[in-house]
């Protein structure tokens, strides 16, 4: 009876914790979601893809976020999230991309990678093990996920939308004009809408590259980095 | 053993070298071994060097540089001539064995390459039966690519992808719609310098009053838009019209005196002081004109002939130009019987606004007909009519900094003020009140300008030109400001509302000087200019 009534216990937590960390996972996949949406706004503003003035100050983060108020960026940028949302919740992606093209010869100028990284159930339940017989287990070093208060979290966020902001310091003057394209790494099993095609990495030609803060949650972690080109080294 | 030797023969050479690598060197340039020679000659430098480090040579190395070049000379023979056998092929092995050891390194310079591979031998062993030993990678991936190049390729594309850090199974997709462009060209460079908004640095901030120096009644004042019953002369004196009565009021005494009253169902519509500021010019609202002489406080002449009532004036040294409801501007001059020299004539409506230019070259004139005309004083038709307002024209204000600099201010309709170079006739600037604009005053000061506004602010508004920044408000008046008039030092301000009241504003003070208050103070200059005017 004891012995049944452990499993029993067992069972119940295991049905417990996938339930917790879905909900954990997806409203994680929500931070995720809006961050890159941030991010994806402040690169439009301080590259000066779009003029100043079609920018708007919202407040997030602690910050004063700049959003855009031109009615086709913001219908643009919003086709993308909606499908970025199902794939970072369905965890298909690994890598988003917003490469800064010149219109002119259409060369890849910059380049801001996002790297997500997700982290698999196995890392849960290695967790909840962990915990179970703790004393048998040599604790691994590093698995061990400190639940993450949404101030933290953040203040991480905070620190990568500050860097992307002093980015403009170092990075080199935009000559002419530029757009933007949306890149993302997926998965091969990922369902692709019509409207995203498969593309080259638009990586950047004798790229130098800067990696900024990331910031985790407890069933994500995303890596931010920046490729530009170097100006002519004199 | 030196006297042996065959290369004895050149001893001075050998002497000025320091070491014996550079000793070798001018020998061999200059003096025509035999081969033997040569190859001796290297082995004993190797010799030495190799043997260098032993206590006799380094023995005699010191000896050398102590002894004479003759001597010196010697040394060096005799370690050629004593390492000879053995020295010539001791050194050349260990090279050869480096050589060959340095290829055999080149040939597996990724030693993680047998792992990376296994997946591609062990296809390779599959397809094929083959002696190639699988840790020599290399040979089996030419081998391999010859037989079966698509597994291969994928296999090597795997392998690369492995060593990459990337997974194959995944897809790089890009969003495909383009995204929309920016209306326009933005470069960062300005962008960096722009301030989010002006900074008004605290130092440089205009402060304001908030009361009025000093306020005084104007009872029977006609609440009237078209009429200009306010100005201040350069001795000091502000004179008001109310209504019949015109009192003038001396700043710097404090007293004030009624100079006339007019006729019974009329009223006075118009006042200017002359230049000098010794006589007055009323426009009454029969159309009469008259010349006031302030001290003696009687008439000097009456210049009739409008035939409506002549609402604003504006001199030019002897030259008294006035305007009319009927639309007409008649030029008089005060110093002749037959007053009227010329007539300017486009306005279909009230003129409400006239103001010559400091050098009476240019008179600007604002109409009920929402015109504004810049007229040349040698011609009868208006250099520029300008079209811009949308309400009756009643402010006008030339720069006094700028010359041909004009401030224009439209009435409740129009809420603007344009500002016009009267050169050119290009409109410059334009500022959107929010509020009908009675008058306009520029600082002697400041960069600025003064707008006193009716409904619905009823306020005074600083703005500093031409950067266009309003520097500060005035709420002083309860309905709205009729008219302003600026005082001859520049700093102070007046005007006068339909609630009755005259103020007085300290509005362009100068900071860090301390100027004797216009209102009760000392004037001078103004006070001693004698009557140059020949007024019949």
């Amino acid at each position: 009876m004891p012995a049944s009534a452990k499993s029993q216990a067992q069972t119940a937590a295991a049905i417990a914790a996938p339930t917790r960390s879905k909900l954990s996972l997806k409203g994680s996949s929500k931070v995720v979601a809006e961050f890159f949406e941030y991010s994806i706004n402040s690169i439009l503003f301080q590259r000066g893809i779009y003029p100043p003035e079609d920018f708007q100050v919202v407040k997030k983060y602690g910050l004063n976020m700049l959003v855009t108020v031109d009615e086709e960026v913001k219908a643009y940028i919003r086709r993308i999230m909606s499908q970025l949302n199902k794939w970072i919740t369905g965890g298909k992606i690994s890598k988003l991309v917003v490469a800064v093209v010149s219109l002119d010869t259409g060369d890849v100028a910059e380049r801001w990678q996002f790297d997500i990284e997700v982290f698999s159930k196995g890392v849960m339940t290695r967790k909840a093990t962990l915990v179970a017989d703790k004393e048998n287990t040599v604790p691994a070093s590093g698995v061990q996920i400190k639940e993450k208060s949404v101030d933290e979290v953040q203040s991480e966020i905070q620190a990568i939308i500050r860097q992307i902001t002093a980015s403009v310091t170092f990075l080199p003057v935009l000559e002419g004009r530029h757009t933007f394209n949306v890149l993302v790494y997926a998965d091969g099993d990922a369902q692709v809408p019509a409207e995203w095609i498969d593309s080259d990495p638009k990586e950047v030609r004798d790229a130098e590259q800067v990696k900024l803060r990331s910031f985790s949650t407890n069933s994500h972690k995303v890596d931010t980095m920046v490729a530009y080109r170097l100006g002519n080294a004199e | 053993m030196s006297f042996s030797t065959p290369v004895k023969s050149r001893p001075s050479i050998a002497s000025c070298s320091p070491s014996r690598m550079s000793y070798q060197q001018p020998r061999l340039d200059s003096s025509p071994l035999t081969p033997r020679q040569y190859s001796q000659l290297t082995s004993s430098f190797m010799s030495s060097r190799r043997r260098s480090p032993s206590g006799a040579q380094a023995k005699s190395c010191i000896h050398r540089q102590a002894s004479s070049p003759l001597k010196l000379d010697s040394y060096p023979l005799e370690g050629e001539l004593t390492g000879t056998g053995p020295v010539s092929s001791t050194p050349k092995r260990p090279a050869k064995k480096q050589l060959y050891r340095s290829s055999v390194q080149g040939d597996r310079f990724i030693p993680s390459r047998s792992s990376t591979s296994t997946a591609m031998s062990k296809l390779e062993s599959e397809s094929k039966i083959s002696p190639v030993s699988s840790d020599s990678s290399a040979s089996s991936v030419s081998n391999a690519s010859s037989y079966q190049p698509n597994t291969v390729a994928l296999a090597y594309q795997s392998s690369v992808a492995e060593a990459c850090g990337l997974a194959l199974n995944t897809r790089i997709l890009a969003f495909k719609p383009e995204a929309p462009q920016s209306s326009k060209p933005i470069d960062l460079r300005s962008q960096y310098n722009r301030p989010l908004k002006p900074a008004v640095n605290a130092q440089l901030r205009r402060r304001l009053p908030t009361s009025a120096e000093r306020i005084l009644d104007a009872p029977g004042i006609r609440d009237d838009y078209y009429l200009n019953l306010l100005d201040w002369s350069c001795n000091n004196q502000v004179a008001i019209g109310l209504d019949r009565d015109l009192y003038v009021w001396n700043a710097e005494t404090g007293t004030v005196s009624s100079l006339l009253q007019t006729r019974p169902n009329t009223y006075i519509a118009g006042i200017k002081w002359s230049g000098d500021g010794a006589y007055v010019a009323v426009g009454l609202s029969d159309g009469d004109v008259q010349i006031w002489d302030a001290e003696e406080g009687e008439k000097v002449r009456s210049m009739t002939g409008h035939a409506a009532r002549v609402g604003v004036m504006s001199w030019d040294r002897h030259i008294l130009s006035s305007g009319c409801r009927d639309g007409s501007i008649w030029n008089h001059d005060v110093r002749v019987a037959e007053h009227k020299v010329s007539e300017f004539v486009n306005h279909q409506a009230e003129v409400c606004g006239l103001q010559w230019r400091s050098d009476g070259n240019q008179l600007a004139s604002g109409g009920n007909d929402n015109l504004v005309n810049i007229w040349d004083a040698r011609s009868s038709t208006p250099k520029f009519t300008k079209s811009n307002h949308k309400a009756a024209v009643k402010a006008l204000a030339w720069c006094p900094w700028q010359l041909n600099l004009l401030a224009t201010g439209g009435g409740t309709y129009d809420k603007h003020i344009h500002f016009w170079n009267g050169t050119t006739g290009a409109r410059l600037n334009s500022i959107d009140t929010g509020s009908q604009v009675t008058s306009l005053q520029w600082s002697t000061t400041y960069k600025e300008i003064v707008s006193s506004h009716g409904y619905p602010d009823n306020n005074l508004a600083i703005w500093s030109y031409p950067t266009l920044v309003k520097n500060g408000e005035i709420q002083g008046h309860d309905t709205r400001v009729l008219s302003s008039a600026l005082s001859p030092d520049g700093s102070t301000l007046a005007t006068v509302a339909s609630d009755e009241n005259l103020k007085f504003w300290k509005v362009f003070e100068q900071l860090g000087k301390k100027v004797s208050s216009a209102v009760g103070g000392t004037l001078g200059s103004g006070k001693d200019i004698a009557k140059v005017m020949m007024i019949r």
